[in-house]
């Protein structure tokens, strides 16, 4: 895995004619024109990635600048609106319903975060191997991962229906909670099974992650460890846990920049409530812009979260590379 | 092993003795092994099998409590019923042309810039790869005031292409990172033969390259379709007028549009219409998911 960390780095594979062909052979021509040809073949370099950059500069580029400027209006839908300087931004940290959705992301984030990473290291041991069953194994723990939370959460929202949902239906046949549970309709309970959900939900993406990279440490350092008579234990913690550091961070990043996004359950499970008790910030941002139309004031809310995943990502960055350096040596 | 260890316990080395309790400990391992990745696997399979055994209960039975008889009753009256009445098949089409399109798009985007970016010198290309990239940080649930503002002058609000173009292009990080590796990993000679033998550019990517690239395009068009086709928010934000949603805002109105009591049997069986591509797809084309993660571009 070489990750993202392509940027800034200078590329060695990345050949251009003139440095690669000496000339010569069949190259006479080239010889001629050979500043022409090479002008040519970077105008053909740039018309090749130019949609690309286009589309990025145009739904990305583009509207991260004009985010900024509107967070510093105080933008309605339709109408004239004015420069507002920071008064957004002074406004949003003193609004509850915004500090509630920081503080409640938060908390969401920091409940899923471990059980996330636990299930998922403790699955990817299990699949790792290429051992029988293993690609079913994998299949099976990564598919609630592929169909999405949106479909899930619909599919939940029947099962955490007093009376009819299995979640009531099952807890009860324990002797865990009462048939006519409501878990939509309260704050507590709502938080605690959509947390279950997530966890449920995302360990599969963390499994691949780690089963990643565990498939790149080199067997030769199993192999050794076990002449030397390592057991399993020692194994793991020598050589398994110190090469999988990279692996590990990048899989807690992602969690956690996803925990931050996290919209789609609470909208369709509990729409924030009861009250805005479960409203995330994306759903604060989205509630702010398209419901109350105040869409300075939300931008100003988005701005800071762009700026929060921005500083997790060039911490990401800032890991990786160390790991980078260290696959390289080796 | 035992007769043989029996007959000449003085040959018993101190190895082979260690191979026998090792190859006992493995067969213990496996079983154990077996057994916890067995009941890990139905707590991920089951619930969504148990959707989808519920999608053809009557209606009447998916709203009361699970008993063992409600097996006897199974029906497709809730699918018919979505159909005639929902329109599903229309949301499931929007759906099905939105993430085509992205993937389409995404692939003959991405395609284009990894070639450029893999093969070409030019100037300013660190800078542009850079900028493509750093998308992957930018997340577009931040930029949905922008976006929509945006869209919305340009007509691309209330618009499947338009969303298809949104999707295109939050996609294409991932996508261009893949394709420029595709086209790195390729011998730098094939495609000088063919410029030696006077191909265009152009040309040589279709008839030399395009074999070799086919698997990195998979990876990309799998993981665009995936995420077009499963996208929430973005929907949500940039199309409004019904006849345009997309299964999951299909559902939604399901839940929160119609008034009076939900119908869950609708609710349920449009949710497993909404299952179908992804599981057919990643069971189908496993094997280019992986590769996706593999590749590095993976971020968040």
């Amino acid at each position: 895995m070489t990750s993202a960390g392509g940027i800034g780095r200078r590329v060695p594979a990345l050949r251009g004619p003139g440095g690669h062909v000496p000339g010569g052979r069949g190259q006479g021509w080239r010889r001629l024109g050979g500043g022409g040809l090479s002008a040519r073949r970077s105008r053909t370099g740039m018309i090749l990635v130019s949609p690309a950059f286009a589309m990025v500069a145009l739904f990305v580029l583009f509207p991260l600048g004009f985010a900024v400027y509107i967070s510093l209006t105080n933008w309605p839908l339709i109408g004239p609106y004015h420069y507002v300087g920071g008064q957004n931004y002074s406004e949003i940290i003193h609004d509850q319903a915004f500090v509630h959705s920081v503080l409640f992301t938060l908390l969401y984030t920091a409940i899923v975060t471990v059980p996330i990473f636990v299930l998922g290291y403790l699955m990817a041991l299990l699949v790792r191997s290429n051992r029988r069953g293993a690609v079913f194994f994998r299949t099976a723990f990564f598919l609630p991962y592929i169909i999405g939370l949106a479909t899930e959460s619909f599919i939940l929202l029947l099962e955490l229906q007093p009376d009819s949902g299995a979640v009531d239906f099952v807890l009860h046949k324990l002797g865990l909670a009462a048939a006519t549970t409501a878990w939509t309709v309260n704050y507590g309970l709502a938080l605690t099974a959509i947390c279950v959900f997530v966890v449920w939900f995302a360990s599969g993406l963390t499994m691949m992650l780690l089963m990643a990279g565990m498939n790149g440490i080199p067997a030769e350092l199993y192999e050794s460890a076990d002449v030397d008579g390592a057991t399993w234990w020692e194994k793991e913690r020598r050589v398994t846990l110190p090469l999988l550091r990279r692996s590990i961070a990048l899989s807690l990043i992602i969690s956690v920049i996803g925990s931050f996004l996290a919209f789609n359950q609470f909208y369709i499970l509990t729409e924030g409530g009861p009250g805005t008790s479960t409203e995330p910030v994306v759903m604060w941002i989205y509630q702010e812009a398209f419901v109350q139309y105040h869409l300075g004031y939300a931008t100003a809310g988005a701005i800071v979260l762009v700026v929060v995943i921005a500083v997790i990502s060039a911490l990401q960055f800032y890991l990786l590379r160390d790991g980078d350096d260290k696959k390289a040596a080796r | 092993m035992t007769a043989a260890t029996r007959t000449s316990p003085v040959r018993r080395t101190e190895q082979a003795a260690r191979a026998e309790r090792k190859r006992r400990k493995g067969r213990t391992g496996f079983v154990l092994y077996l057994v916890g990745g067995t009941l890990a696997a139905l707590v991920f399979l089951v619930p969504l099998a148990w959707a989808v055994l519920r999608s053809f209960m009557p209606n009447t039975l998916v709203t009361q409590a699970p008993s063992g008889a409600d097996f006897s009753h199974l029906t497709v009256s809730n699918y018919t019923g979505l159909i005639d009445t929902n329109d599903i098949l229309r949301y499931a089409l929007n759906s099905l042309l939105v993430a085509v399109g992205t993937g389409l798009l995404t692939a003959i985007i991405a395609t284009m810039a990894g070639y450029g970016f893999a093969r070409f010198r030019f100037r300013g290309s660190g800078v542009v790869f850079a900028l493509v990239l750093v998308t992957m940080m930018v997340p577009f649930q931040a930029l949905l005031t922008p976006l929509f503002l945006e869209m919305h002058s340009l007509g691309l609000t209330n618009n499947l292409a338009g969303l298809a173009l949104f999707y295109t292009t939050f996609n294409l990080p991932f996508g261009v990172f893949v394709m420029r590796n595709t086209f790195l990993q390729i011998p730098w000679e094939m495609s000088e033969a063919a410029s030696v033998d006077g191909a265009s550019p152009v040309r040589t990517l279709v008839s030399v390259l395009r074999p070799l690239v086919i698997p990195g395009i998979a990876t990309t068009v799998l993981y665009a379709f995936l995420f077009s086709w499963t996208e929430f928010v973005g929907a949500l934000t940039f199309i409004t007028s019904n006849d345009l949603y997309t299964l999951p805002l299909a559902l939604l109105n399901m839940e929160y549009g119609s008034v009076g009591q939900v119908n869950f049997g609708y609710l349920e069986a449009g949710a497993v219409i909404a299952m179908i591509p992804c599981v057919l797809l990643y069971i189908g084309l496993q094997r280019f998911y992986i590769q996706g993660l593999m590749s590095g571009a993976i971020k968040g």
